[in-house]
């Protein structure tokens, strides 16, 4: 079976005016279908260019980007939406619609998926039950603090019970100990569930929680550790 | 995603801008009311006119006048009454029998000679114009108009006898009297053929009053005509010439109508125009399709300009809304449904303006009909020395025909929905990530 994702000298460009910034300078990186990888990395490194290009969100400038062994980019817009609703993604910065509460933005993916109006309510609730965010459902983003977006954007990420979970600092903007209770969370989804779990993340702590840990710097990644012994 | 959930989508974006999407509906809904208004109204004026005339014009009634037509209408001409100048040609008062003779279809004709004179009597003197009928004839052709409401038409009058229509006699209805029945007038014509000019005169009687005609009454009787004995004018005038011949056929069949139409014109060798009540109906009804086409070509212009309004409006929208359009494609939602996102809060603001526009625009069109009607624009007789009596008030009904509503509706729809097509399609286009940053 083809790995779940296979990067082959994977480059990413951006053009910042005329000045390019090589934001990926070839990454090679294999993840088979169940493992929990966390990525560690300075700040700039990266890790949300690469976290995007999983996710479908954007397209490598060159090298190869096989998900479930197709190349994404031979997929047209709408191949390309299809996929995304198949992966949950946690986003650095949240993304949460302002206007809507709690409740509907995790709705909102559901809806996007096609979930009939009673299941996506129900779900929505359960979801965010288990974050920790009942009594918060229906209040908006800008009700909520940093930590509660974070756990309503977790809340989303599962709403259409993907099968592989890209997560951009899950943990960023929440104290030790509800950090400890996502971590939970996610181990339980992998564990049980055989989510695929790809987590950037700032902390060593958390990340000695996942099976594989890789680290990038400067576009590359310099190292690749499973279980605590390297590739 | 399915239909109901983009358009509250749609809805709940429209939502959070209460006031612009206000201002924006609004200008679609003045474009709609103003093409309701002005196509409900002209439709109303339309058949009013079309009402007057049908009631003046009897459908197997053919009107001869002097003078080439001044166009042609499926080869009868329409002319004379309609203003044609510009020929020596002139009908004789014994033209009837050569018409009479040309096809067995014609029942009767009636000549007719028109003067302008003044009607004086103690207290009041008007300009009216004068017609010199065979009243037997006459009656015969119009027996449903040309009958006495107060006293009596003669079939055989003396020639000092006058027939005055009902708006000569009692024009406000309430009352107070303008001419009288057996009251004595005085007609005074000015000769302007002799030299010097010089001022005849006669006294007459009036001894019938006709019943209320209404209509324009081109050709058969109306309800500011005067009607005088066709010999009493011919000596009066001084004149074996007539304005009008009046043909009566024996029945409204169009074939027929066409034939004696044309039988008439090749015995005059063109030099005189037919006019037929379907042919004058038509025309009216062509002018009025242009004036309403033109009307609501100037109502649409404002519409176009709504809808530069949403599309303006679209585009503030989309950049506001960047990063928002970048969470839904990032979450896979299709390009396909961003599109139909943006094009349903067109349609919802196309919608709701449209009704409203047709509301406000029926309701203006009423208001406008009042001030139309009651406001003298045609209505009201001018009365007093020497004023010229018009028509009797016109009163419109407008009419909001189920093509114009429903016109109404696809077109404040569409012109929203073509306007919010460009930016639609550019929301649509955004690339996630970059939409992502954008801030
Ligand atoms: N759209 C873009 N245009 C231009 N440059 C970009 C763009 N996105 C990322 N970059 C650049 O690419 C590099 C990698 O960015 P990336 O966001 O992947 O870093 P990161 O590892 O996620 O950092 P952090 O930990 O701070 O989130 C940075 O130098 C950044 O400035
Ligand atoms: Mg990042």
């Amino acid at each position: 079976m083809a790995p779940l994702v296979e990067a082959i000298e994977l480059k990413k460009t951006y053009m910042l005016g005329k000045v390019p910034v090589e934001a990926l300078r070839g990454v090679n990186l294999k993840v088979e279908s169940g493992e929990f990888l966390a990525i560690l990395g300075p700040s700039g490194s990266g890790k949300s260019t690469m976290l995007n290009m999983l996710g479908a969100l954007d397209k490598p400038t060159s090298g190869k980007l096989l998900i479930d062994g197709i190349d994404i980019a031979t997929l047209n817009d709408n191949q390309l939406s299809d996929l995304r609703r198949r992966v949950g993604f946690v986003f650095q910065f949240f993304n949460l619609i302002p206007r809507f509460t709690a409740r509907e933005n995790v709705e909102l993916v559901m809806s996007i998926a096609d979930v009939g109006k009673a299941e996506r309510r129900k779900r929505a609730e359960e979801l965010l039950e288990a974050v920790g965010l009942k009594d918060r459902m229906n209040h908006k983003p800008t009700e909520l603090s940093g930590g509660q977006q974070q756990r309503v954007a977790i809340a989303r990420a599962l709403a259409n019970n993907p099968k592989f979970l890209l997560m951009d600092e899950p943990t960023g903007n929440v104290d030790s100990k509800t950090a400890r209770e996502i971590m939970n969370l996610i181990k339980r989804l992998n564990e049980e569930r055989g989510v695929t779990i790809i987590m950037v993340t700032h902390d060593q702590h958390l990340a000695r929680e996942a099976k594989r840990v890789v680290q990038m710097f400067d576009g590359v990644i310099t190292s690749d550790v499973v279980n605590g012994e390297p590739t | 995603m399915k239909a109901r959930d983009i358009f509250s989508y749609s809805f709940s974006a429209i939502r959070l801008r209460k006031l612009r999407a206000g201002l924006t509906t609004l200008g679609v809904v003045i474009g709609i009311a103003a093409i309701v208004a002005l196509l409900s109204v002209t439709q109303g004026l339309q058949n009013t006119i079309t009402n007057q005339l049908e009631t003046g014009l009897a459908t197997d009634t053919l009107i001869v006048v002097p003078g080439r037509g001044f166009f042609s209408e499926g080869g009868t001409s329409i002319g004379g009454g309609f203003g044609v100048g510009g020929s020596d040609f002139k009908l004789f008062i014994n033209d009837t029998e050569i018409i009479n003779s040309l096809s067995l279809d014609i029942e009767t004709s009636v000549a007719i000679i028109r003067k302008n004179v003044y009607l004086q009597s103690q207290e009041q003197s008007l300009v009216v114009t004068i017609r010199g009928v065979d009243f037997a004839k006459y009656a015969e052709i119009y027996h449903t108009t040309f009958v006495a409401d107060k006293g009596t038409i003669n079939l055989n009058p003396a020639n000092d006898e006058i027939v005055i229509g009902k708006a000569l006699h009692d024009p406000w209805e309430n009352g107070t009297l303008l001419f009288n029945l057996g009251e004595e007038l005085e007609i005074i014509w000015t000769n302007t053929t002799a030299r010097p000019p010089e001022n005849v005169s006669y006294t007459g009687r009036v001894t019938a009053v006709l019943q209320e005609i209404g209509g324009f009454g081109v050709g058969g009787p109306s309800d500011v005509g005067v009607y005088i004995p066709l010999e009493q004018a011919q000596h009066f005038f001084g004149t074996e010439e007539c304005d009008t011949i009046i043909v009566k056929l024996k029945t409204s069949e169009r074939d027929v109508i066409n034939a004696v139409s044309e039988a008439i014109t090749d015995a005059y060798g063109g030099e005189v125009s037919v006019v037929t009540s379907t042919a004058v109906l038509n025309i009216i009804n062509r002018v009025f399709s242009v004036i309403q086409l033109f009307l609501a070509g100037i109502a649409a212009i404002s519409l176009l300009v709504a809808g530069i309004g949403i599309m303006n409006i679209m585009i503030v929208s989309l950049i506001e809304r960047t990063r928002e359009i970048g969470i839904l494609k990032a979450l896979g939602m299709k390009n396909r449904t961003v599109l139909m996102i943006f094009l349903g809060e067109s349609v919802i603001i196309g919608l709701i303006g449209a009704v409203l526009g047709i509301g406000a625009g029926w309701a203006l069109a009423n208001v406008v009909a009042v001030v139309f009607s009651e406001g003298g624009l045609f209505g009201g007789i001018a009365s007093g020395q020497s004023a010229q009596i018009s028509n009797g008030g016109l009163t419109i009904v407008p009419v909001l025909t189920p093509t114009v509503l429903v016109g109404a509706l696809i077109f404040g729809v569409g012109v929203s929905v073509i306007f919010a097509l460009y930016p639609a399609w550019r929301a649509s286009k955004l690339k996630p990530v970059e939409a992502l940053r954008y801030e």
